[in-house]
């Protein structure tokens, strides 16, 4: 902020002389040219194609034919977009139920710890480092009809579960496969926050009595308010957008119960080779996800200026 | 001393047998958890190097009965990794330069030089942030296609320049640096390109070195995009084990998970080096869930 005194100063001396002026600013347009195009080229303009391919049949040999509204009608008449928008959901709520919880669980836990608490933190964040090509190789061994999972099962006398086949479970195997590999990252986040709490809050609420509990609840948890909020929102924008675990283990299947929205976008574009639809659905979904682009922003913007 | 060291849970708290007992059992949360992150990630280090029988017995094991060295060397010829840890750290190499002239350049001058306007260009970078790019990743590729880009490696690194994150994550580092420190070097007469080179950029190596670790876990991670636009022998590692080792039909399961730790271990290493950096960048972002 304070540096807005010593550009008016500059501006005002600068106005009298326009030659001098330009030759100044030309710097500051030549440093931000090259991203300016690069924005326009890579990011701005197939945003705009997409909004006007979603009115076209896409054909890479004989051209690209408008077709109106056409893409859009197949859309609504389509039964698998119905279901692709219900697996996402599930998909979401279950991302939540089985793994928003963890992280904040897990920063309480190792910001408690008197010791360790390092290793704590590496152990935890080590499987994020771990590239998802070989997340996807290791978990379909771990999740084998005869893998670790089902051998710990029937040592317990549980009957095997079929975790990639059966079709009640599949979506919940990809969960529990992304939480154990993501949670960490989150965690990180959290114990920061957790960490930066003033230590004689916790004092003064255990001098008027409160216990352990109650410390969380009434101390912990509102200090870190504005980071579950954010974390919650990237979530969603996040998991809205799921595919590749669903398309590199499953493709979709058993039965279509993991076929997300997303994973129907590239279905639709490199399976089908049908690009006008394709580009029609992410219009679509643009269209839902941009609100909650924006509250998150919005949000952001005000935890920063909490912190 | 004991206010320093206290957390939620004070000394005296201990004392009571219920608390003493719930902390117990919250130690032994943390050390499941702490076996259960270590232990598939150590699985996948031994299977490599069991006999290919020994994998496959149920139930498994988790140390290996005998110990297959050669399970590596097998891994190592089964498909041309060098080439493709070559194209990696090329596509690594060229994003990151594309990164620092782009996008550093961009990121000083909205920061550190005055010009008209500045306020909306800031926000025509800002705005990308608001767009999921799986709402665009259908037509992001037809228009590498119609920029003739397809399988060369331009497809990437241009790209790369057009990150508001990283943009956004470099001006506010530079907003930080001291104003007068600028002037200090204008006065003496340097031009601007000077003024980055030789006084913002090495001040911003630690921003510059987070951003390096995020650059080189997308290009070391990323298979599915490089999958649609490269040809076989572009891809990189990521790619490569995707299509040939994770769907292949016939590999012995040894020889696989001897592929998938050596994979593994050179971002792993990476990351327990440079830990600090990465730690830095969750915070500097605290966007990039």
């Amino acid at each position: 902020m304070n540096q807005t005194t010593a550009v008016a100063g500059q501006l005002s001396a600068e106005t009298s002389r326009p030659r001098g002026r330009w030759r100044k600013y030309a710097w500051g347009y030549a440093f931000v040219l090259p991203a300016v195009a690069i924005f326009l080229l890579f990011l701005w303009l197939p945003i705009v194609k997409g909004i006007v391919f979603s009115f076209y049949h896409i054909d890479f040999v004989k051209g690209n034919s408008y077709v109106g509204l056409d893409n859009y009608k197949l859309i609504f008449k389509d039964p698998d977009v119905g279901t692709a928008v219900k697996n996402t959901l599930y998909y979401m709520f279950l991302c939540i139920v089985i793994g928003f919880w963890v992280p904040i669980l897990f920063a309480i836990s190792i910001s408690e710890l008197r010791r360790f608490q390092g290793f704590a933190r590496v152990a935890a964040y080590l499987p994020y480092v771990v590239p998802v090509v070989v997340l996807y190789g290791l978990w379909r061994w771990l999740y084998d009809p005869v893998g670790p999972f089902n051998a710990a099962l029937e040592k317990i006398g549980i009957a095997p579960i079929s975790f990639m086949t059966d079709k009640s479970w599949s979506m919940i195997s990809i969960v529990i496969m992304e939480t154990w590999q993501q949670f960490g990252s989150a965690m990180l986040i959290y114990l920061a926050a957790i960490l930066s709490i003033p230590r004689d809050w916790y004092e003064a609420a255990e001098i008027d009595g409160a216990g352990v509990w109650r410390r969380i609840w009434h101390v912990t948890l509102p200090s870190i308010r504005n980071q579950i909020g954010l974390m919650l929102l990237l979530q969603l924008i996040g998991t809205s957008q799921g595919y590749q675990s669903q398309l590199a283990m499953l493709d979709g299947g058993p039965n279509n119960t993991t076929l997300t929205y997303a994973l129907y976008i590239v279905k639709y574009a490199f399976n089908n080779f049908n690009y006008g639809v394709a580009s029609a659905l992410g219009v679509l979904m643009f269209l839902v996800l941009g609100v909650l682009a924006v509250i998150q922003h919005r949000l952001s913007n005000r935890g920063g200026n909490a912190a | 001393m004991k206010n320093a060291e206290r957390g939620i849970i004070s000394s005296y708290d201990m004392k009571k047998p219920l608390n003493k007992a719930v902390y117990v059992l919250m130690c032994i949360v943390v050390a499941l958890m702490c076996v259960s992150m270590l232990y598939p990630i150590a699985t996948a280090l031994f299977n490599g190097l069991k006999a290919n029988v020994e994998v496959n017995t149920f139930p498994p094991h988790f140390l290996p009965q005998e110990w297959h060295f050669d399970n590596y060397k097998k891994g190592w010829g089964f498909i041309d990794l060098t080439l493709y840890l070559k194209n990696t750290l090329f596509i690594f190499a060229g994003n990151m330069v594309v990164t620092v002239v782009v996008i550093g350049f961009a990121a000083f001058s909205l920061s550190r030089l005055d010009w008209p306007y500045r306020k909306a260009v800031y926000y025509f970078f800002l705005a990308t942030l608001f767009i999921p790019p799986t709402t665009y990743i259908i037509p992001n590729f037809i228009n590498l296609r119609d920029l003739h880009l397809m399988n060369t490696f331009w497809a990437f690194w241009l790209p790369a320049g057009a990150n508001a994150f990283y943009l956004l994550l470099l001006k506010s580092f530079f907003d930080g640096i001291n104003q007068e420190l600028f002037e200090a070097f204008r006065v003496d007469g340097a031009s601007e390109p000077r003024v980055f080179w030789q006084l913002a950029f090495p001040l911003s190596v630690p921003i510059f070195a987070t951003l390096a670790i995020f650059v080189f876990a997308a290009s070391w991670n990323d298979w599915f995009w490089p999958s649609m636009v490269m040809g076989g022998e572009h891809y990189p590692l990521a790619t490569a084990i995707k299509k040939f080792v994770i769907d292949a039909r016939r590999l012995d399961l040894n020889i696989r998970f001897a592929i998938l730790t050596m994979i593994m271990i050179p971002p792993i290493a990476i990351f327990l080096i440079f830990q600090r950096f990465i730690v830095r960048g969750l915070h500097l972002g605290g966007v990039k869930g």
